[in-house]
């Protein structure tokens, strides 16, 4: 304990020097921007950062990439509070109830939930990453194949349990998310599924159109589909502060998120995401008002924004303690240090301490200057809303063609955000839930992949996944829950979806 | 109007005789068919850091990635050759046509849309087993693989992927059988042997690099002509007595094929010189890779070479897997 606070002063001496500070000052306000935009996420934005930060010094490139990475985590939620359109695809599930908190005039306490439920979930990530890397990140490396398709598995298990509204609806719309998923070429053989010959439906597709296209662009279509013209808000500065019931009922959703989040983000592979989901789940379900969900709940923005930002934290354990990248946005940061002759392995923390403890303390500065940066701008987010949406909107579609086009500067990407805005139209007219299809589609390759792989790896032998402990109980669990959502299609009348007013509709 | 539009017409006319006279005339964009942060773009941005001092006009690096490289790859295919649109390629731009071709693809291009710049770096893969494997040498593999008939596996960076390529080589020289464990990039396929998932996995040198120090991956041999500097002690299969067992991820700089003849040779000259430039040779020891030049017409030699064997590879692989 001792020696971890020596290192940590020796990182705060790193972190507090003028320049480092700078750049996580930087970093953290670059991040906040690119989360807002629509379809720019942190990936994008780390990503576009990368080639500026090669003619820096390794320390500062570390900690200005990952003031982008979790300022971003930070800045997706404005838009999806404000707009209804996730600035990130981690930000979909605040979509629902932040959107519909703004329609009810209370989106000041959702960007200040939102903002503190970031900053305390982002702290007790470094804290974590700080006490437990080592630890952790060899249970991390313990998630092989078969330990993800378990954990996929329990993803779905856990989305037909939660689901709101009518579960023929919600399963539909997940089934067309899977369908979706299967697009692009089957990373086991190599045949390209349902590409229709377009070069660059071979990798699927992707999640940030689909997202933005049938959240967004939806919304925006509605809105210029409206008889009566929607009003203009004008929201006093005694409505941005959270009451004190609001702050009560995000208290428990915020830690629940953080530690969800934490844990789901140390696994290798790009399930981040579904931390914002689980967590949405895991709410609508510890409440005792489910009926609230999709009307407005601040629980609905606390559990998954905490959960998207600890995820994010989370991610640098194996990154850092392994030296490994778990997804696509460490292997972007791993890049950065590897240029500067600083190559990864799990001697990374011995052989740099100075990189990994100011890293750390760069983080703790880093969620304090983003807590700084943005509750104070709540006041100036809200008040975008009394921009006439003849204005508003026009401006907010183009940012989202610029922003979708901008991640890997694919027209097509384009188009497919445009169809899926007109497929959400339509479906929304019809009152279908459209959070499904994003979590169907995020699920549907990771999960085809890494059954496979796990049958790859035991030549077609089911019974590696009862092997495996941590995959038998994930596996197990996940039954447990399927049985209970199926429960009330045997026994009818015994609906507690029902009791809990869930499936009006 | 009509004068404007004369004006217009001349002004017009005299940057086309400008751009004629002098390349480059105006900024060039290297092609990079991977996200930012892999051996592609790692290799891209000191060449075109190094490519703009010597040419006096920026070289900008664009990622467009997709589709394991084909969509980047297929961009400069069919882009205006007239050299301002350049790509720097993996030696997975080879591959790709040819799984193309197996799969009864619509190809995303053909070879012969390319005209090679220059070879600007090879690495060879090497061959690392986890500890936990009961094997110090190449020879204890062998040997264990022949007793145990497609029960090791091994992660690659995706099926004909540049990790899957050598292990193919090396199971073909062999007629070894071992269960391969498909991933989606370099990274993963790391992590699943750190794991213990896999058995063993063919790595980029500088990416194992920290991993077999640290003793959690077990070099056992080289796919390289020669012993790589940074793994002395580990044998190459061509001692070990596997002739033909030669595999490298390389990077070289291509153009598409209609490139006028005087604006190629600026751009040949241009690589020439960027090679020995001191920066780039000193971002390229910083990520461990080995510059490894040859000027157009050995590596157009040396590309057909590596393409041509690397398509029989994938018609051969391609036959098992069907036939299963």
């Amino acid at each position: 304990m001792a020696e971890t606070f020596q290192n940590l002063l020796l990182g705060f001496s790193v972190a507090l020097q003028p320049s480092i500070l700078v750049y996580a000052f930087v970093g953290c306000l670059i991040g906040t921007l690119v989360g807002m935009m629509p379809g720019l996420g942190p990936l994008a934005g780390i990503s576009l950062l990368l080639p500026a930060t090669f003619g820096l010094n390794p320390i500062i490139a570390i900690v200005l990439l990952a003031g982008v990475y979790y300022g971003a985590m930070y800045g997706g939620s404005t838009t999806s509070i404000l707009l209804r359109i996730p600035g990130e695809a981690a930000s979909v599930m605040t979509c629902v109830d932040g959107y519909a908190m703004t329609q009810r005039g209370r989106a000041g306490p959702a960007l200040a939930i939102a903002a503190i439920g970031s900053f305390v979930a982002g702290t007790l990530g470094v804290i974590g990453l700080m006490l437990l890397a080592p630890t952790l990140a060899e249970f991390a490396l313990r998630f092989g194949p078969p330990e993800y398709t378990a954990l996929l598995l329990m993803g779905l298990f856990i989305l037909a349990y939660m689901s709101g509204g009518s579960m023929l609806k919600t399963l539909a719309m997940a089934a067309l998310g899977l369908m979706l998923g299967m697009i692009g070429i089957d990373v086991m053989s190599g045949y390209t599924r349902f590409s229709l010959g377009i070069v660059e439906l071979g990798d699927g597709v992707g999640i940030v159109p689909v997202a933005v296209g049938l959240f967004g662009v939806s919304e925006i279509l509605l809105a210029a589909g409206a008889t009566a013209a929607l009003p203009v808000q004008r929201p006093k500065l005694r409505e941005l502060i959270p009451s004190r019931e609001e702050f009560r009922l995000s208290a428990g959703p915020i830690a629940r998120g953080s530690l969800l989040g934490f844990m789901i983000g140390i696994i290798p592979g790009s399930a981040h995401i579904i931390s914002s989901f689980v967590s949405y789940g895991i709410e609508r379900r510890l409440s005792k008002h489910p009926e609230r969900f999709g009307q407005g709940a601040i629980e609905g923005v606390a559990g998954p924004e905490s959960a998207n930002n600890a995820a994010a934290t989370g991610a640098f354990v194996p990154m850092m303690a392994l030296g490994i990248p778990t997804s696509p946005v460490t292997a972007v940061m791993i890049a950065a240090i590897m240029v500067h002759g600083i190559l990864p392995g799990p001697m990374l923390i011995q052989q740099q301490p100075e990189l990994f403890w100011g890293f750390v303390a760069s983080m703790y500065v880093g969620n304090v200057v983003l807590l700084i940066l943005n509750l104070p701008m709540v006041g100036l987010f809200v008040n975008l809303l009394r921009i006439p949406y003849a204005y508003l909107y026009p401006c907010i579609l183009c940012f989202c063609i610029l922003g979708t086009y901008s991640v890997s500067n694919s027209l097509v990407d384009v188009w497919i955000l445009l169809v899926m805005g007109g497929l959400g139209y339509v479906l929304r007219k019809l009152g279908y839930d459209l959070a499904p299809v994003a979590l169907g589609l995020v699920l549907a390759p990771m999960l085809e992949l890494s059954l496979r792989q796990s049958l790859a790896m035991s030549a077609g032998d089911y019974g590696i996944f009862l092997d495996r402990p941590i995959a038998t109980t994930m596996l197990a669990l996940g039954v447990v829950l399927f049985l209970f959502a199926l429960k009330p299609l045997v026994f009818k009348g015994k609906d507690w979806r029902d009791q809990v007013g869930l499936e009006k509709q | 109007m009509i004068r404007s539009i004369l004006a217009a017409g001349v002004l017009l006319a005299s940057t086309g005789a400008f751009a004629q006279g002098a390349f480059p005339a105006r900024p060039i964009t290297m092609i990079v068919a991977f996200p930012p942060g892999g051996v592609a773009d790692i290799t891209a941005r000191p060449t075109a850091a190094a490519m703009e001092k010597i040419l006096k006009q920026p070289v900008s690096v664009t990622n467009r990635p997709g589709a394991a490289g084909a969509v980047g790859n297929a961009a400069v295919a069919n882009a205006k050759p007239d050299g301002y649109t350049i790509l720097m390629a993996l030696s997975s731009i080879s591959v790709i046509p040819a799984a193309d071709e197996l799969f009864n693809r619509r190809p995303a291009y053909a070879l012969d849309q390319f005209a090679p710049i220059a070879l600007i770096s090879a690495d060879p893969t090497i061959l690392v087993s986890h500890p936990s494997l009961p094997v110090k040498t190449l020879k204890d593999l062998v040997a264990l693989a022949r007793a145990r008939p497609g029960e090791l596996s091994y992660s690659s960076s995706g099926v004909y992927g540049a990790l899957h390529m050598p292990m193919e080589i090396f199971m073909h020289a062999t007629k070894l059988k071992m269960r391969h464990v498909p991933t989606t990039g370099g990274g993963p396929a790391i992590n699943a042997i750190l794991g213990g998932h896999v058995a063993l996995t063919a790595g980029g040198p500088a990416a194992i690099s920290g991993h077999v120090k640290a003793g959690k991956m077990r070099p056992l041999a080289s796919w390289g002509a020669t012993r790589h500097a940074s793994y002395p002690n580990v044998p190459t299969f061509m001692e070990m007595g596997y002739k033909n067992v030669e595999y490298y991820i390389w990077a070289g700089m291509f153009a598409p094929k209609a490139t006028p003849d005087a604006v190629m040779k600026v751009l040949r000259d241009t690589a020439r010189k960027t090679v020995a430039d001191p920066d780039f040779r000193k971002a390229m020891a910083a990520v461990d890779s080995l510059v490894q030049y040859k000027d157009a017409p050995e590596f157009q030699q040396y590309w057909m070479a590596d393409a041509k064997r690397l398509a029989g590879l994938v018609r051969i692989v391609g036959k098992v897997e069907a036939k299963k």
